[in-house]
């Protein structure tokens, strides 16, 4: 293949990734293994949501890199190479997910459309009021708590149990977005969601661990 | 939001905070958004607390892979490679 042919069909992915992609193309272990640690968390968390069970998740993501292995020759680079696998993940989540539908149970599908406020209603001034809307008590201050209280072992179990309590794909949403640190777009396109869609299932997540949090640390 | 809205609430911040960290609200509702919070310092404290709550959900660690995984995908891309 020609050099132009090359630089062509990687023209959505950095640079960077084009110099992984040539040398995992090539074999180069290092440059595969690199991968895995960037990307096997995630995808097993991801995968989680999909799948009943642990080792069942397990399986999905050995899959995925099957998949993502069989891909690699063909990636013609129209999505960043963490879209694209996350891409893969996902359809053999599914795939799997759906041969398991009996044992996930329809409240986890459910509840992604149920509409719920932010914050009680109960915390605002209400209707007749002239500040109608408006707090009935401020939130708390958090940057006057001690360091240690937010960075406690007590205060991330919380977190990790809201985030085990939330709908399936909000969980998907939060998981990617802010413990893997993906952009909006890279959730969007891992997860098929419009760029809205996403920002609402996000503010939801966001919202629920949010009053988790003030329940703790406010208690 | 209906365009003659000079302001908005705090029920209506909560909402919309998403949006506004997200940087995804339009022009008009960010301006609204940014002038309740020179005046409400709730609201301000409520923005905080979303800021921590995403910074404490990134201190969640992703697991490491265990060595057999490891060795078993690395075992796949060898295969792969010969194929």
């Amino acid at each position: 293949m020609s050099r132009a042919g090359i630089d062509n069909r990687t023209a959505a992915v950095s640079s960077k990734e084009a110099d992984l992609l040539a040398r995992l193309r090539d074999g180069d272990e290092k440059a595969f293994e690199s991968l895995v640690d960037r990307f096997h968390g995630t995808m097993l968390a991801v995968a989680r949501t999909y799948v009943k069970t642990r080792p069942v998740a397990e399986d999905v993501v050995q899959d995925a890199w099957l998949g993502v292995l069989n891909g690699l020759d063909g990636f013609e680079g129209r999505s960043s190479l963490k879209t694209w696998i996350l891409r893969i993940l996902v359809n053999t989540a599914m795939t799997r997910g759906v041969r398991e539908a009996r044992s996930v149970p329809f409240s986890s599908f459910a509840a992604d459309e149920e509409e719920g406020p932010a914050v009680d209603p109960e915390r605002f001034r209400g209707r007749g009021d002239a500040f109608s809307g408006h707090w009935n008590g401020y939130p708390n201050d958090w940057s006057s708590l001690p360091e240690e209280t937010l960075l406690g072992r007590e205060t991330l179990a919380v977190v990790k149990r809201a985030i085990d309590e939330l709908p399936a794909m909000q969980q998907r949403v939060i998981t990617l977005r802010d413990i893997e640190g993906s952009s909006a777009e890279e959730a969007c396109g891992a997860l098929d969601l419009s760029s809205g869609n996403q920002r609402v299932l996000l503010h939801r997540a966001r919202s629920h661990v949010r009053a988790a949090l003030e329940r703790h640390l406010d208690a | 939001m209906p365009e003659s809205a000079e302001h908005i609430t705090c029920q209506e911040v909560v909402e919309l905070v998403t949006g506004y960290l997200e940087a995804a609200l339009p022009a008009d509702e960010m301006a609204l958004f940014e002038q309740h919070l020179n005046f409400c310092e709730g609201c301000v404290w409520y923005v905080d607390q979303m800021r921590t709550t995403i910074a404490t959900v990134g201190r969640i660690s992703e697991e490491d892979v265990p060595v057999e995984t490891r060795e078993r995908l690395l075992m796949a891309f060898r295969g792969w490679k010969q194929s």
